[in-house]
């Protein structure tokens, strides 16, 4: 789960990490509030708090928000009420929201800080060596994603425990990597504390300041930052768990969560059913070959009854994109007959308008199959993975 | 033969009286698996499916010899079920659960690192000895005993192997699955070392996945192999986009972006048979024959 900028810093401001002055606004007549507090004569940075890098360089879809991008410096008031009515409930796309964008309900409103450069500091997971990492980078024009794809040496890399302090020949070891002043010493050991503290406590699973400004004065400040947290650890910080932002997800995907399922969306026209991650990528591959592109899968999982599988379905059914779609289900946990049972279910109540292809292989098949037979539905039956895929091709060509 | 469990394993189930445990050990039991007894905190003394419930691991492992375990315990509780085995010195603990938190995962390796004992998992159909022993909670009727060796990534996508092997007139040796999730314990290494020692093994099937560095670490390890035995390579996710949200984000900057092609590319120059589609698998086994 991620969480907005303004509810990352205020989580790093807790461990003494400094961040600018501000606040957070859902008006324009709150963002001018604020910004007269944070700062007397500016300049101030309007930042659009949607769950997305890249802001500055995204684009508003509606014109009435002006051609700035979702970061704005502010050098006079009276510029802070007509940008924050722009931006308010307007759309803002970025290269990671994708072309519909995300609506922007509020504004983080800073001052403006003067900063001499710039750095990135980050704790994420060393999934091969089961470890904590603190990475380190000098950021100057390129983004930390193109520095870890082009020259990932530049990045520094440093185990760090998993419980306990970083230890202070670790925070000299990033002093001199970053060649940074002796005067910023205090100020370094209080951030990476912080953020080894804060990803340990609140039980994250990356947490990222992007950029780190270095202040005349030697000092740190937090420009931007970033948490996610580990879903299945939420049950210990309910206090986290209430911070999520339904705007952030689409109405499905809260649908397939209610369940517990798993599921995602993508740009092609195909809905697949499937319960396993790994057997969703591998049908995803095999419809790629024959030039279908998905457009969601549902990972049902195991363990599930007839009434969440027809829940489950009924997403996939009713998402516009869908064209056609495709079951794969190898029962070991789960039975068979339930999923033929759901199918039905869930036909019944939406109607099946498009082709449907289903493959079943493990516990109780043979149920599954009869049950799917007996429905009189039009729904085609497939006896391994590659027969579904082209077996569907097949249906949707004859549509077309 | 076989690796990490057989008919001569002494199996515990932890959780032993839940439902889902309840329901996956009668139908172990009636494949044959040697479980000698499970553990339920504050059920001891109670009988169970026909089997002694314990208190504690510790006590389990002196009354029956136990020296494996699978636990069917919720994904909160694995940290401490597994700090139980590990302080009884069990060999091998199979871990069902999925949900484990990624910091009690950090805690668990940790815990690992040191000890004698093996954890298969979290998020894993478990580990199945055709004809033996089922630690988990494989479909049993697919499998056949037999000399393929088969390590996954992905719980369903091993169920589609298995099938494979049978299409080529094939058994299994052993067919295990390491887990799903961002933290693993048993990696390819571990895996594919074992599978070398083990004479009934002749050939090897690799799922991998898009997603972390397993494959290519595992790829590295068979590369320096003297005497490799066939391996049957296939990861899946060519079709997933570049930065889309599925996945770990820290993936990439910690290891820089690794693309499925490019796990491929590493496994084939280690000497590893690549398929594209998972269903060729049949084909290259039926090459070997």
């Amino acid at each position: 789960m991620n969480i907005h900028e303004y509810q990352a810093k205020k989580i790093l401001q807790q461990y003494g990490i400094r961040i600018p002055k501000g606040g957070v606004a859902y008006t324009p007549n709150e963002a001018k509030r604020i910004a007269a507090k944070a700062s007397r004569s500016g300049p101030w940075v309007l930042k659009a708090q949607i769950q997305s890098g890249a802001r500055q360089k995204g684009y508003f879809l509606e014109k009435s928000a002006g051609p700035r991008g979702g970061i704005r410096l502010i050098k006079s008031r009276r510029d802070i009420l007509r940008n924050a009515e722009q931006m308010l409930g307007s759309t803002l796309v970025t290269i990671q929201t994708g072309p519909e964008g995300k609506p922007v309900s509020r504004l983080y409103v800073e001052e403006f800080s003067k900063i001499a450069r710039i750095f990135y500091a980050g704790i994420a997971i060393d999934r091969v060596n089961s470890a904590l990492v603190l990475l380190v980078a000098s950021i100057k024009n390129e983004s930390i994603t193109n520095i870890a794809f082009n020259h990932p040496d530049k990045i520094l890399k440093i185990n760090l425990d998993i419980e306990g302090d970083t230890k202070p020949e670790q925070v000299k070891q990033v002093m001199d990597f970053l060649k940074l002043p002796p005067k910023s010493a205090r100020s370094l050991e209080i951030l990476i504390n912080g953020l080894h503290r804060a990803f340990i406590d609140y039980d994250a699973s990356m947490i990222e300041i992007n950029p780190v400004g270095v202040l005349k004065n030697g000092e740190l400040v937090a420009v931007d930052a970033k948490i996610s947290f580990d879903d299945n650890a939420l049950f210990r910080h309910p206090e986290i768990a209430a911070l999520r932002d339904d705007c952030e997800v689409s109405e499905r995907e809260l649908q397939a969560a209610k369940y517990k399922f798993d599921y995602r969306e993508f740009n092609g026209s195909i809905g697949c059913i499937v319960n396993g991650d790994g057997l969703a990528l591998a049908v995803m591959d095999m419809l790629r070959v024959k030039n279908l592109d998905t457009a969601c899968f549902l990972n049902v999982k195991g363990g599930v009854d007839k009434d969440k599988i027809a829940s489950g379905i009924k997403i996939i059914m009713t998402n516009p994109r869908v064209e056609g779609i495709l079951i794969n289900i190898l029962g070991g946990f789960l039975r068979c007959n339930l999923i033929a049972d759901g199918i039905i279910a869930a036909a019944s109540e939406v109607g099946l308008n498009v082709p449907l292809v289903v493959r079943f292989e493990g516990t109780n098949k043979e149920d599954a199959r009869e049950i799917l037979d007996k429905s009189k539905l039009p729904i085609i039956l497939a006896d391994t993975m590659e027969e579904a895929v082209a077996k569907l091709a097949e249906a949707m060509e004859e549509v077309d | 033969m076989s690796i990490f469990v057989n008919k001569h394993s002494k199996v515990l189930c932890q959780g032993i009286t839940g439902t889902q445990a309840t329901f996956h050990i009668r139908r172990s039991l009636d494949y044959g698996t040697p479980v000698v007894g499970g553990v339920t905190p504050g059920k001891g003394g109670e009988i169970h499916l026909g089997l002694p419930v314990f208190n504690t691991v510790k006590e389990a492992k002196k009354e029956t010899g136990a020296n494996a375990s699978v636990m069917y315990v919720p994904a909160p509780y694995v940290k401490s079920a597994v700090k139980e085995a590990v302080e009884a010195e069990l060999d091998l603990v199979v871990c069902i659960a999925d949900g484990v938190p990624v910091k009690d995962m950090l805690e668990i390796n940790h815990m690992l690192s040191g000890s004698k004992t093996k954890f298969i998992g979290p998020n894993t159909p478990g580990i199945i000895t055709p004809g033996e022993a089922r630690l988990g909670i494989f479909p049993e009727n697919i499998h056949t005993p037999g000399s393929i060796g088969i390590v996954s990534r992905s719980s369903t996508l091993t169920y589609e192997a298995v099938i494979e092997t049978a299409e080529a007139g094939f058994g299994q040796s052993t067919v295990l699955g390491l887990g799903d999730d961002m933290l693993i314990g048993v990696d390819f290494v571990e895996t594919l070392k074992r599978f070398h020692e083990d004479d009934a093994t002749k050939a090897i099937i690799v799922l991998g996945r898009l997603g972390g560095t397993f494959e290519e670490v595992g790829a590295e390890f068979y590369k320096s192999l003297e005497n490799k035995k066939p391996v049957i390579a296939f990861v899946a996710g060519n079709a997933i986009p570049f930065g889309h949200k599925m996945g770990y984000a820290g993936d990439v900057i910690t290891k820089g972006y690794i693309s499925t092609q490019d796990k491929k590319d590493i496994m084939q120059d280690a000497g590893m048979i690549v398929v594209d589609n998972i269903n060729d698998i049949s084909i290259e086994l039926a090459k070997l024959a």
